[in-house]
């Protein structure tokens, strides 16, 4: 059985006890989002230091993806994910 | 004309009297939003300047405050109306270019959330207006429209469209790179050296530095070089900062001040555990939530208890905040005089030294101006406003009949 | 009232180590660990649902198998917080905590505490290491032992150290060989070192089954090689690489950078064993000296407490003795794989978070003050708050980034509204 998150909207799988940089790095997703004037996410330290992986969640404070375990229909995105909470 | 230590009179009682044409050389101590505004404009005259700094430039209040260069927060009487000329004073040098690209309009907005605070709101819409300040009833329709996600408790607004923003840090910086004055970092001034009645010089440990006069701009460090007693009440202000919300300059259009804030400055109440609630929009994308205002606290650290309460204090004004992250806490102390006021003028009994301290939490919005008028008195000039109410003379007075 | 407990932070090897020895002792333990699993990075465990397992030394899985079955052992004394990210101390005394599953943080006031929160990577930034597809050697090590999977695709690995090696011999194990190991040490000019090392029996027989397995994957091993930068290139990157004086340009997928590590301190409150609330750190966090040592190390911190609080314990000499050696161990490698620091290029990011580079530290006064730097400069100001950039930025400016003091909390971003909820175990 699979389940899925959702990443700026579209679904992604994750296997029980993953964490969401595990997950988005199989779908592919290295590159976590490019803000306008700071360097784009990515995982990269996997130990919650250095705060490059940090992604959106809808309804809740940002989280570090590397930290993080994945759960079912949570909807992330890139930061800084605007607007998302008052949508 | 360059200024000599012939010609000019120090504005008021003091007067420059040694003989030499070499220009006048003035101490700046404390390297603050006051001192740095100080000496670039004693720079701008001729004046040659050593700005000395127990640590360095905007070791204190200046880099840990919010930016809110604002009128609206003032209390009635001198305080709102020099707060007109200091920002009116911001406006005229982000025109000519050195505060460009760091001084921004911004309206302020006093709200409410209960019928008292709405009360309160009004009487202070009311003082502003007396003052000349433009001053704009909100309904909470259009309050929504402006910042959407406001609290359901929100009953009542003022808007202040002429407000601004600007980083105490920020303008120290430019004040600094666009004048030639000697820093000097690391450098604590231990007592300011009288000769035959007049100021001579600084002590910095062992070192003396000889100079024509000396301006004490060092905010809660001021007092110990006065001998005026303890003149000065440090007023220590939690903050936190959040991660950003957008990277497209503020999130919001505007700066949110809490009646609670309202109530403190104007005195309605005075204990250490009231949370003067703001929530400043930084160019960042960031906010900046204030704060706390705890007398005779001069540490700069934070505890979460307080910290945890502000928070809940802005959630509830402003609840998308639930999506933000506090990056940091941190704590500002504010120097602040017993009445209240700044103290700006010359020292009552030791000529050749000039004092701008006291600003309270006021210091970003009134200091490049208070520096300016202190550079002014300094050069035997008259200041563009009245200080008068500011003078240190009225602290002598208060201690004959204390 | 219930006792107040020692407090642990962090469960890997130290953090482990340290709560098993107090808890044997009789004494109520609270162990903090930021993950949902017990481990640290060395002793990473597979996630939940996967059961595929990366190759690791025998020596870590019997030591790891022993820790864990000593604090089984004595579960009934330890309340383990799992999920929960240590956020400091603030200034009236108060341990900090962020429950992520609850989205609350809790304060406690423990009787003593133990800090064993590991190292942190140290990178020697180039052009072009913030981008996409440039990992941490360390962080895609933890992704592996989480997932038993290795990046898809050409994987490069450069830097410096131990972990080179180690890491690629598991990605090779794994089923995808990187395309070779850039070593920026020249370890044959430093025989004396090399001498020193050979003599560590532990340490020297994983590092023969490392080569074995690379040379059997004919993963190149090179040494005295450096990435020069890395640029975007389609799904991967072009890395400009340098060989002695050969350049050449690699397309990869990965690349995975490291050059040592640093214990992990920024922040952290400072160790002081004597007072009210000892305070001790322990493990990689307290001196880097590796995954056996920390083991030690935990348990000699806890020793120490548990003298500080008036029980009777042994000293254990021969932890000393093995703390000794790692030391010795640890300087000879540092010293086979010295190389000189090198000046970044100028547009090199240096700070992340907020996107400065390194012209705009050079810009930055000799004697700047920790306010300039982090204000003006806006280094350490971003959401890492110099916790990754603080080393970096250190050893190029060659001295310490001068911390905030007091200590700030919090340690790491907090979510306002957790925060917002702040619980107490006092009467206030």
């Amino acid at each position: 059985m699979t389940s899925h998150f959702f990443w700026n909207g579209d679904p992604v799988a994750f296997q029980p006890g993953e964490t969401i940089a595990a997950a988005l790095l199989r779908a592919g997703l290295a590159d976590l989002g490019q803000p306008s004037n700071v360097p784009g996410g990515r995982v990269f330290c996997g130990i919650g230091a250095c705060q490059a992986c940090v992604v959106a969640v809808m309804g809740a404070a940002p989280v570090e993806a590397c930290l993080t375990p994945a759960r079912e229909g949570l909807r992330l995105g890139s930061l800084p994910f605007v607007g998302a909470q008052h949508a | 004309m360059k200024p000599t230590r012939f010609g000019p009179s120090l504005y008021g009682t003091n007067r420059f009297c040694m003989a030499s044409s070499s220009p006048l050389h003035v101490a700046v101590i404390g390297t603050g939003i006051v001192g740095a505004s100080a000496a670039h404009f004693l720079a701008a005259a001729g004046a040659r300047v050593t700005l000395l700094d127990a640590s360095g430039p905007a070791a204190g209040a200046t880099g840990a405050s919010d930016g809110a260069v604002s009128v609206a927060s003032k209390r009635p009487g001198p305080m709102m109306d020099l707060a007109r000329h200091a920002r009116a004073f911001y406006v005229r040098h982000e025109r000519d270019g050195l505060f460009r690209g760091l001084f921004h309009r911004r309206s302020t907005f006093l709200v409410a959330r209960t019928a008292i605070e709405a009360d309160l709101v009004t009487r202070h819409g009311a003082d502003l207006a007396a003052a000349g300040e433009r001053v704009v009833e909100v309904d909470r329709a259009t309050l929504l429209a402006r910042i959407p996600g406001l609290g359901d408790s929100v009953c009542a607004a003022l808007e202040i469209p002429d407000d601004g923003h600007a980083l105490g840090y920020e303008i120290t910086q430019r004040l600094l790179a666009t004048s030639r004055v000697d820093i000097r970092r690391n450098a604590p001034v231990s007592e300011i050296v009288m000769r035959a009645g007049r100021a001579c010089g600084v002590l910095i440990r062992d070192e003396f530095l000889p100079a024509d006069a000396v301006l004490v701009a060092a905010g809660i460090g001021s007092a110990p070089l006065l001998g005026l007693g303890e003149i000065l009440i440090p007023r220590k202000g939690q903050m936190a900062v959040t991660d950003r919300a957008t990277t497209a300059g503020p999130a919001i259009d505007g700066h949110l001040m809490a009646a609670s804030y309202l109530a403190a400055k104007r005195g309605i109440v005075r204990d250490n555990s009231h949370i003067g609630l703001v929530i400043d929009p930084l160019m960042t994308g960031q906010f900046l939530i204030g704060g706390s205002r705890e007398d005779h606290r001069s540490d700069h650290s934070t505890d979460a208890v307080t910290i945890a309460a502000i928070l809940r204090e802005a959630l509830d004004l402003y609840p998308p905040l639930a999506a933000r992250r506090v990056l940091r806490s941190f704590a500002g102390v504010r120097s602040a005089s017993r009445d209240g006021l700044p103290i700006v003028g010359p020292h009552p009994h030791r000529p050749g030294v000039v004092i701008a301290t006291g600003f309270e939490g006021d210091g970003i919005c009134l200091g490049p101006f208070m520096g300016a008028s202190a550079a002014r008195l300094l050069l035997g000039e008259r200041p563009e406003a009245d200080l008068s109410s500011l003078s240190p003379q009225r602290l002598v007075r208060a201690e004959v009949h204390a | 009232m219930r006792e107040a407990p020692i407090l642990v932070v962090g469960a890997g090897p130290a953090g482990a180590s340290a709560a098993a020895t107090i808890a044997e002792a009789g004494l109520p333990v609270l162990l903090i660990e930021q993950r949902d699993q017990f481990g640290g990075a060395i002793h990473r465990q597979p996630a939940a649902g996967n059961d595929s397992h990366v190759w690791r030394p025998a020596r870590h899985r019997r030591n790891w198998a022993g820790l864990m079955a000593r604090l089984q052992a004595c579960a009934g004394r330890i309340e383990t917080r799992t999920e929960t990210i240590f956020l400091g101390v603030d200034s009236e005394g108060r341990f900090l905590f962020d429950d992520r599953r609850a989205a609350c943080v809790f304060a406690r006031r423990p009787r003593a505490a133990i800090i064993a929160v590991g190292a942190v990577e140290t990178i020697r930034p180039f052009p072009g290491w913030e981008l996409p597809g440039v990992m941490s050697a360390g962080g895609a090590q933890v992704l592996l032992k989480e997932t038993g999977r290795p990046p898809e695709g050409p994987i490069l690995v450069a830097g410096s150290g131990a972990l080179l090696p180690a890491l690629a011999a598991q990605l090779a194990k794994a089923g995808n060989p990187p395309v070779a190991v850039l070593e920026r040490g020249r370890p044959w000019n430093a025989p004396a070192a090399l001498a020193r090392l050979a003599l560590s029996w532990g340490p020297m027989s994983e590092a023969a089954a490392y080569a074995t397995t690379l040379a059997t994957s004919r993963v190149p091993y090179r040494c005295g090689a450096i990435v020069t930068q890395a640029e975007p290139d389609g799904d991967g990157l072009k890395v400009g690489i340098r060989v002695g004086d050969q350049r050449q340009v690699l397309r990869v997928r990965h690349l995975l950078i490291h050059d040592g590590i640093e214990p992990n301190r920024t922040g952290i409150p400072l160790p002081d064993p004597d007072a009210a609330v000892p305070v001790l750190l322990a493990g990689d966090g307290r001196e880097a000296l590796g995954a056996d040592a920390a083991i030690l190390d935990g348990r000699r911190a806890a020793t120490q407490v548990l003298a500080r609080l008036g029980q009777a314990t042994r000293r254990m000499r021969s932890d000393e003795r093995g703390l000794i050696r790692a030391r010795g161990f640890q300087a000879a490698l540092t010293q086979a794989l010295h190389s000189e620091p090198v000046v970044p290029a100028p547009e090199t990011l240096i700070c992340r978070c907020e996107g400065r580079s390194y012209a705009e530290l050079a810009a930055l006064a000799p004697d700047a003050s920790a306010r300039e730097i982090r204000l003006m400069g806006r280094f350490g100001l971003g959401a890492c708050q110099g916790r990754f950039c603080g080393p970096m930025i250190a050893a190029l400016r060659g001295q310490p980034l001068p911390a905030a003091i007091p200590p700030r909390w919090p340690l790491r971003p907090v979510s306002v509204a957790a925060l917002a909820r702040l619980t107490t175990d006092e009467t206030e």
